[in-house]
């Protein structure tokens, strides 16, 4: 199976895009799937809160030129009891990387680019990854449209107090279109509600014409553990689990 | 002898307002294709922009802004750094010299190079 790259994009921040792709790509890997989570957000860092990893090389490094791909990324599935494996890619965290991601030329991003889209065929090569989940920086900045632009779908995530139509509806025909990319929107934190009837999602759909793929509902459990977590192999029968689990054959149907 | 001047003078006349109509027709072609040029040129901006320049870099804002053929072509010079046109048509799935026509319209706008090795041409982007 060649391998199938999702970016987890948003127009603002704060939608649960690091949870979703964690949990996603631990519920892949107990399924037997080999799988590559990069955290591409080099903003704001956060994948490092959930795994907490030490890595050798960052992939800032990696974008740097300082290292092959695979020397950037660390088995985090190990002692998980997955029957596939989950390799992590992290963005460091601190202010001085962040600092210098900041200032990064035009020609410095076209190198990025080429190294993201070399990522890909290196992961799929040595790796023999099913899934490469790229969490991105929210709104439309290089690190994320690398993504987008080296993906083969894309699931843009939404919450429920943050319908800025007009922007995400911009966004979605200036990149997402642009780019010819498969599109999904992932509805998440949307109170109890407004969940039953649908007619939510009807008005999505038809304001951004791309399916939802789903809609998880708001569950203060999850704001408590603030990230640290994965729900998915922590508490599998937690209705967010199960929400992600139907997501999780949705989206591998995209 | 008065009269042949005459027919002579009017002769002249009709030739040269024969000329000055030719001329006029020929300004009107001109002005056409100008304002065809003009308009070529407005619609497609950033590509001029790029040509004028010379040191657009091949990012993401620069593929976004590319029409629709051409950014496929080059996504796939940006995934492979360097490639032939076979290369490029095997990873597109389109034709090989419909991908040749479309690398060198690349090159002329200053995104991609080219060199020759042996009997193969590679297209790459200038680091």
């Amino acid at each position: 199976m060649a391998t199938k790259a999702i970016s987890f994009h948003s127009y603002k921040g704060g939608t649960g895009k690091t949870s979703i792709a964690a949990n996603l790509a631990a519920i892949y890997a107990r399924l037997g799937h080999r799988v590559c989570l990069l955290d591409y957000d080099f903003r704001a860092p956060s994948l490092s809160v959930l795994f907490k990893p030490n890595p050798k090389f960052w992939l800032n490094d990696y974008l740097n030129g300082r290292c092959e791909v695979e020397e950037a990324l660390v088995d985090v599935g190990k002692g998980l009891g997955l029957e596939g494996a989950i390799f992590a890619g992290f963005a460091d965290p601190s202010t001085r990387a962040i600092r210098d991601m900041m200032t990064k030329d035009r020609a410095w991003e076209m190198g990025a680019l080429h190294r993201t889209l070399s990522a890909k065929r290196a992961i799929q090569r040595s790796l023999g990854a099913d899934y490469l989940i790229f969490d991105t920086s929210p709104g439309i900045h290089y690190s994320s449209v690398n993504a987008l632009a080296s993906s083969d779908a894309i699931a843009l995530v939404m919450k429920g107090d943050d319908f800025d139509m007009e922007g995400t509806k911009e966004m979605v025909r200036g990149i997402y279109d642009v780019l010819g990319r498969k599109a999904g929107i992932i509805m998440n934190k949307i109170p109890m509600g407004f969940v039953e009837g649908g007619g939510i999602v009807k008005g999505v759909e038809e304001e951004l014409n791309i399916p939802v793929l789903g809609v998880i509902p708001c569950y203060c459990e999850l704001m408590a553990i603030g990230g640290r977590s994965i729900y998915a192999l922590d508490r599998p029968d937690h209705p967010f689990s199960k929400a992600l689990e139907d997501l999780s054959k949705r989206i591998a149907g995209m | 002898m008065e009269a042949k001047g005459a027919a002579s003078a009017l002769g002249d006349e009709d030739a040269v307002i024969g000329l000055l109509k030719k001329i006029n027709e020929n300004l009107e072609e001109l002005n056409r294709k100008l304002d065809a040029m003009i308009k070529m040129q407005e619609s497609s901006k950033p590509i001029a922009k790029a040509i004028t320049s010379g040191e657009m870099p091949l990012d993401v804002d620069t593929l976004l802004s590319l029409p629709d053929h051409l950014r496929k072509t080059a996504l796939a010079i940006c995934a492979l750094g360097e490639a032939t046109a076979t290369q490029v048509a095997a990873e597109t799935s389109r034709a090989r010299a419909a991908e040749s026509d479309y690398l060198n319209q690349l090159v002329s706008l200053g995104l991609l190079k080219k060199k020759r090795k042996g009997r193969d041409v590679y297209f790459y982007i200038e680091r």
